[in-house]
């Protein structure tokens, strides 16, 4: 294996001392000269028509600035993928939080008693909150979409009925994955600012950067060159923190008022108009023969998309599908429908779809493994892809450590010895899943990454990218690959935050593609930058730039070492011979992915594929309900890590929020209303709920990453909720088809059983 | 109606005037700048406002500022004096116990004083003692990793 001398090593993420000493600037912590402060108002039904808004009273309390709705904005109906959104409700709100009106004013509380005193008229309208009752015929329509149906996925390969007739065993089950929400610590927070230039310049926390700012630019009817995005540093998002009309609302504030505008969510409006996890029916058959062979694979979706379509479209299609190039089907029938309803939209959390039916694979996996007598590790190996496949949908699989992510969690976890020595009420479960590392189904313009590479005359090193840094290191990462490019200290190295004036078009951080795409682009840059200052060493040292090499910080000449001179030194050089001019390396890299065929879904959406298989060892309290997580085993085929720490902290961060989605999280809607809007109520894992986690890092080295790395992202959470279901199967000997299996439904279970 | 108030805040006091319904976290963070101290949930629910009230970790979104008149609190600003990190904030950075690093100001806090009150925990302990502490990306292993290294041996 080729050494290297920054790659591959675990670092500190490098902006870890600024946040330890509580000086890295958040968004929510952001103040300039003159800034107002804005909160929304939010509609207290689920579905509603606006008779009338009445501010005059809001308008006059002492500190308001400026009440906005609709009718201060372009009205331009809008979306990242529908244009079912308006920045203000337009004549109906449609769910219990959808933005009305908003006020700015000289602090919070000011804001917050203005919003009290709008007086809006609304007339009630019937609502439907089921995606299934709200396809039925009569039911309310929320957007003009017939049975409220945004989307419809279809998928047929083989002659799935046929394969079903010769399978020896078929499972066919219901599932219910629940709506979850992705409580990142900082709530969504923005500054807009419209400064006097008619210049927009937006402080965002979002994943998104750049797509947010062409969504955003219609949604105010600006052109492009007239906004600008800057990303500080933001708490945290997994998948939630990409287009919101809350930076819209702020947006039109700032331009009533001139002023910049901060505004951040309460937790309480995080929960009711935040972008929790789509909920989804998932209907699934799953056959195969005697020998574990499957065959054939029917599902049938129905995703709740809420009031407005943000992805869950997408969400849905990736449900449907991504999991077929996970195993060896052969016979596919596939049905996958979105649904409007009267609740909050739903959209990304960790996983994108492929954790839902994640869950409903891998559960029926264990159920055919156990009608089969043969163990769900051996099953899971047998019809796993293999590096070099191609997936049935095209997907070219360029590495697989999918086996050796089985083989070494079996091992690290006892896996064999805890099933035969079968304890009363503890058990261990297994489930594997497969990823993407970027998607050409989502980012459907373009795919790729590129990088910006700055070096001024004191040699310091300032990378430029357009994707996202949400708390996972991808900073670090991308120093790290820049680092051990040039041959440089990772501390010669600084990563500018993203701003839209200056940055690369990056698509952004989702699809578990920052490290590949990104990492790949400032790699691409950083060769540029080294290529051009090899070529005025060559001048110095009067050779040519092949004869050099860069190492330790220095330029040597080949094979004499003796003749060298340090990075800064030459970094100097070039700016002086150069008229002043830094070095800026740009760099690129565009995969040859291929967008999906429209009807056969044939294609190959992503350059590289991430592969894992976890293994939970749980203890159910036959009393109380409770089940406790006591071993946790996760490997994962991450291609290579470029840092073993920070991959190791996706995985376990990954794994505690599977472990939170399958026994203690979800929110309780009734009739549209979130009523556990907090986290005293809605419970996350905190310490005592998570054992240690065992990560086992895999690296076959991908032939198209940056140094064979892959994403991490989102395969950390996918198979958690699935690995503890089959857990909780061993030790009861009770299947929960249903998210989350709480103590109540344990109880309820183990009591039906008695009878 | 504004009621004077003396803060003794990382060692330096401070004069205000300010009214009776004010958090510590809102005077901390909009009226002294210390923005280390973040607010995540408002209720005392997630533990990133925590701060050190006479050694003790409070939840200062719970607390009114005139509740802390006189006494001495410590926000993470503190923690790192001279230049130098606190053995806390070297751990953590080392050990990859930040990612977001939105909880990091509260949990360094917690985990401050539960080392200061006992120096000889073990895992489980130091567990038991950060439930008050939300954390949503590091699964809490690096942190209680961090803390871990630095606690006494009792042989």
């Amino acid at each position: 294996m080729v050494k290297y001398s920054v790659v591959g090593h675990s670092v500190p993420q490098i902006d870890a001392n600024e946040k330890a000493r509580g000086v890295a600037e958040f968004v929510s912590d952001l103040q300039f000269p003159g800034m107002l402060y804005g909160k929304i108002l939010r509609s207290p039904h689920p579905h509603a028509r606006i008779l009338h808004i009445d501010p005059s009273k809001a308008r006059s309390l002492k500190g308001v600035k400026a009440i906005v709705t609709a009718d201060d904005t372009p009205k331009i109906p809008f979306g990242p993928r529908t244009e079912d959104w308006n920045i203000f409700a337009v004549e109906k709100v449609r769910f219990i939080g959808d933005e009305v009106a908003a006020v700015a004013a000289i602090d919070e509380d000011t804001a917050e008693e203005a919003l009290d005193l709008i007086r809006v008229e609304y007339e009630e309208l019937p609502s439907v909150f089921d995606p299934i009752e709200a396809m039925q015929p009569g039911a309310p329509l929320i957007h003009d979409k017939e049975r409220n149906i945004v989307s419809e996925f279809k998928l047929n390969k083989g002659d799935v009925d046929r394969a079903f007739q010769e399978c020896d065993v078929v499972h066919s089950d219901r599932y219910y994955t629940n709506q979850v929400y992705q409580a990142y610590l900082e709530p969504m927070a923005c500054v807009a600012h419209f400064e006097p230039t008619g210049k927009l310049t937006l402080y965002l926390a979002t994943q998104i950067p750049s797509m947010t700012r062409v969504t955003y630019a219609k949604a105010l009817g600006l052109p492009l060159e007239k906004i600008r995005v800057v990303v500080p540093y933001y708490g945290g998002a997994f998948g939630a923190k990409m287009e919101t009309n809350l930076h819209l609302a702020a947006a039109v504030l700032s331009q009533k008022t001139g002023k910049p505008i901060r505004m951040v969510n309460s937790r309480e409006e995080d929960f009711m108009a935040g972008n929790p996890r789509v909920p989804m029916y998932i209907d699934l058959k799953v056959g195969a023969r005697k020998d574990g062979t499957l065959v054939g694979k029917e599902v049938r979706i129905i995703g709740g998309s809420g009031a407005r379509a943000v992805y869950s479209m997408a969400i849905v299609a990736t449900a449907c599908y991504r999991v077929d190039s996970l195993y060896r089907f052969e016979h596919l029938r596939t049905e996958g429908l979105t649904v409007y309803t009267n609740t909050v939209p739903t959209s990304c959390f960790r996983g994108f779809g492929n954790a839902q039916m994640t869950f409903a694979l891998e559960s029926s996996l264990d159920m055919i493994a156990g009608d089969l007598n043969m163990d769900p590790a051996e099953l899971r190996i047998r019809n796993g892809l293999k590096t070099g496949e191609v997936s049935i949908h095209g997907w070219q699989i360029g590495s697989s450590g999918l086996e050796e992510c089985v083989r070494k969690a079996v091992e690290a976890s006892g896996w064999e010895e805890r099933r035969q020595e079968k304890r009363f009420a503890r058990g261990v479960g297994l489930a594997c899943c497969n990823h993407v590392s970027g998607n050409r189904a989502f980012s459907r313009e373009f795919d790729g990454g590129a990088g910006i590479v700055r070096i001024g005359r004191e040699g310091k090193v300032l990378v430029y990218h357009g994707e996202s840094d949400m708390g996972q290191g991808q900073r670090t990462v991308f120093a790290q690959i820049v680092a051990e490019e040039l041959g440089v200290a990772l501390d010669r190295i600084e990563v500018a935050p993203v701003d839209t004036d200056i940055s690369p078009f990056g698509l952004g951080s989702f699809a578990t593609r920052g490290t590949v795409f990104g990492g790949n682009g400032v790699k691409a840059a950083a060769q540029d930058a080294k290529r051009q200052i090899l070529e005025v060493a060559a001048e110095v040292f009067e050779t040519i730039p092949s004869e050099l090499e860069a190492r330790g910080g220095k330029i040597y000449v080949k094979d004499e070492p003796k003749r060298n001179l340090s990075f800064e030194k030459v970094a100097e050089i070039c700016l002086l011979r150069r008229g002043g001019s830094p070095v800026v390396g740009t760099g690129f890299w565009a995969p040859d992915t291929v967008l999906p065929d429209p009807v056969t879904k044939y294609g190959n959406v992503a350059p590289a594929y991430p592969f894992a298989c976890q293994i939970a060892e749980v203890e159910v309290d036959t009393e109380t309900g409770h089940v406790n997580v006591i071993q946790y085993t996760a490997a994962h085929d991450v291609g290579r890590a470029i840092n073993p720490q920070t991959t190791e902290g996706q995985i376990h961060g990954g794994v505690t929020q599977g472990i939170g989605w399958a026994l203690m999280e979800d929110m309780v809607v009734e009739k549209g209303k979130v009523l556990n809007p907090d986290f005293r109520d809605y419970v996350i894992p905190g310490p005592l709920d998570i054992p240690p986690i065992k990560s086992i890092l895999v690296e076959p080295v991908d032939p198209n990453g940056p140094f064979g790395a892959k994403g991490i992202g989102e395969p950390a959470l996918n198979p958690s909720p699935a690995a503890v279901a089959n857990a909780i199967y061993h030790a009861i000997g009770v299947r929960f088809t249903e998210l989350p299996i709480t103590p109540e439904k344990i109880l309820k279970a183990l009591k039906e059983r008695q009878k | 109606m504004k009621y004077p108030l003396q803060l003794n805040v990382n060692g330096e006091v401070f004069e205000l005037e300010i009214p009776a319904n004010r958090t510590l976290l809102d005077v901390l963070r909009n009226e002294l700048g210390l923005k280390g101290t973040k607010e995540g949930c408002g209720a005392g629910e997630c533990g990133a406002c925590t701060v050190l009230l006479d050694d003790e970790p409070v939840n200062s979104c719970l607390v009114l500022a005139l509740q802390a008149d006189g006494r001495r609190i410590t926000t993470i600003e503190g923690l790192s004096g001279a230049g130098k990190l606190h053995p806390l904030q070297e751990a953590f950075i080392h050990h990859g116990a930040i990612q977001c690093g939105f909880c990091t100001p509260g949990m360094i806090l917690s985990a401050k004083a539960l080392l200061d009150r006992n120096p000889y925990l073990e895992e489980r302990e130091i567990r038991e003692n950060l439930v008050g502490n939300l954390c949503r990306c590091t699964g809490y292993q690096k942190i209680v990793e961090a803390i871990s290294s630095l606690v006494k041996r009792k042989d």
